[in-house]
């Protein structure tokens, strides 16, 4: 299952974004987070999923590419 | 002291924001101290298996509306608090359009220990899950001058964003330095103040065995911190933040602005001799550095807020300084001591005291010492037991904060 709606659902509960903004195709960024909060948000996320997220991998602009990288790691580690 | 040639101007005291244990809107706990309530509770702390009952002065806020929830995820609570002091400070200046200050002011915050909450948290992290992977904020949101950041950030402030942490005197000395600054002519403007948020139970225990907190009194929780009292037993932590903005006369005329108080005089000096015994003699210096700085004769103070936090051993030698600065008018002066009701909140301690002091001088009214019910005959200055005084002719006011370490820091404000 894609981790889209439970990234989704964290940053509207915890980031408060608002929840039709929020499209595979936007950036982090224009979501409003910065370079800390993306760290935060991808660590709670890392975290909710027993994942970690390789420096070399966490190369991502969109939403879509977190959630494809997420996915990734899930899938890699037999979840 | 050395004369250093510049032109000096004069510096106000525009607005004031508050987040204390008595609330955020300054008249209204300005009232509840003049009544000499206190905000004292006893609160269960910590963990199930060793946590315990605490006396705290908590402080009570809602940042909702002020900081954006995707800015509290990277603020801890010792900066929220800075920041919603600060933006009822720029609101109340008037000095706030479209959530921004002006771009030339400077930040000047005192702090002692930062972030704790996140500290504590992480190390929750390292030590019970035994894990090295900490929040990715954590620095962000345990450095001391955070506050100041998010506060120069927050309402685009682009002047210094400085952070002083000198423990109790912490944000005496960021205003006096903000004072300096503007007074001397390197800034027309600042916000100036503090914040301290520690009220989490590792940082209360290392209170504890210090051996300098107030046991519970039999009268109750909100009688136990008892500045000047013969049964005083030692201080009550708070929590909070204060900030003031402070311009030039120019500045504030300029802009049709209105003035609270004007500082007059800021005085420091360091005892040299004990990292948490105070001395009398490093008191003393800063209280006429201070009062020469300012221009002003001893006799014309009207009243003191002392930095009395209830120590048995800190009290009289306050009591001991002011008696050798004043000489014969120290029997004239009003000193009281409103850590008896918001307890001592450390790094925020001196800016709420001095928010209290300009308050006092617009109202001409003075807060009391509250619980001074039986003095100690060592502290026999008109200490202003239990409930405010009326005080129509009060022209002058001092703020006293002496610090572990050390320094001492004296402001001095007059009515405008």
């Amino acid at each position: 299952m894609s981790s889209f709606i439970h990234i989704q659902e964290t940053l509207v509960s915890k980031y408060g974004v608002q929840a039709d903004v929020i499209k595979p195709e936007a950036t982090l960024t224009e979501l409003g987070l910065d370079s800390l909060s993306i760290a935060e948000l991808m660590f709670d996320v890392s975290d909710h999923y027993g994942i970690d997220i390789p420096d070399d991998r966490a190369n991502f602009n969109t939403l879509g590419e977190a959630v494809a990288l997420v996915d990734g790691l899930v899938k890699e580690k037999g979840g | 002291m050395a004369d250093s040639g510049v032109r000096r101007r004069r510096v106000f005291v525009t607005g004031i924001g508050l987040v204390s244990p008595h609330g955020g809107d300054p008249d209204e706990v300005f009232e509840r101290l003049y009544r000499g309530e206190s905000a004292v509770r006893k609160v269960r702390s910590g963990t199930a298996e060793l946590g315990g009952d605490a006396l705290l002065a908590q402080a009570e806020f809602d940042p909702a509306g002020i900081i954006p929830k995707l800015q509290l995820v990277v603020t801890d609570r010792v900066s929220q608090m800075a920041v919603v002091a600060a933006h009822r400070a720029l609101s109340a200046s008037g000095l706030l359009t479209d959530n921004s200050g002006p771009a030339d002011m400077g930040v000047y915050m005192g702090c002692g220990l930062g972030g704790s909450q996140a500290l504590q948290d992480s190390y929750r992290v390292y030590f019970e899950r035994r894990s090295r992977k900490l929040k990715p904020a954590t620095v962000a949101l345990i450095m001391a001058n955070a506050p100041a950041g998010h506060i120069s950030m927050r309402y685009k402030l682009k002047g210094p964003a400085l952070t002083y942490s000198v423990a109790c005197a912490s944000s005496a000395i960021a205003i006096g330095e903000a004072f300096r600054a503007i007074r001397d002519g390197y800034l027309d403007r600042a916000v100036a103040g503090g914040t301290e948020a520690m009220l989490n139970d590792g940082s209360v225990s290392a209170w504890e065995v210090l051996g300098v907190l107030a046991k519970e009194h039999p009268d109750g929780p909100g009688a136990s911190s008892r500045p000047f009292a013969k049964d005083r037993t030692g201080f009550v932590i708070g929590e909070g933040a204060a900030v003031l903005t402070l311009e030039t006369e120019s500045a504030v005329q300029a802009r049709g602005g209105a003035s609270i108080a004007e500082i007059v005089g800021y005085g420091g000096s360091s005892d040299a001799h004990n990292l948490t015994q105070p001395a009398a003699d490093g008191q003393v210096r800063a209280m006429r550095i201070a009062l020469a700085d300012a221009g002003l004769a001893p006799e014309a103070v009207g009243y003191i807020n002392a930095h009395a936090t209830a120590t048995p051993a800190g009290d009289r030698i306050e009591i001991d300084a002011i008696k050798e600065v004043f000489g014969d008018h120290a029997r004239k002066l009003l000193v009281s001591a409103t850590k008896s009701m918001h307890g001592h909140l450390v790094g925020a301690a001196g800016a709420l005291e001095f928010a209290i002091t300009a308050l006092a001088l617009r109202k001409g009214r003075v807060p009391p010492t509250a619980n001074l019910t039986d003095p100690d005959p060592e502290c026999d200055l008109d200490c202003v037991p239990r409930t405010g005084r009326e005080c129509p002719d009060l022209a002058v006011a001092l703020s006293n904060s002496f610090a572990f370490g050390g320094s001492n820091a004296v402001l001095v404000a007059s009515r405008v």
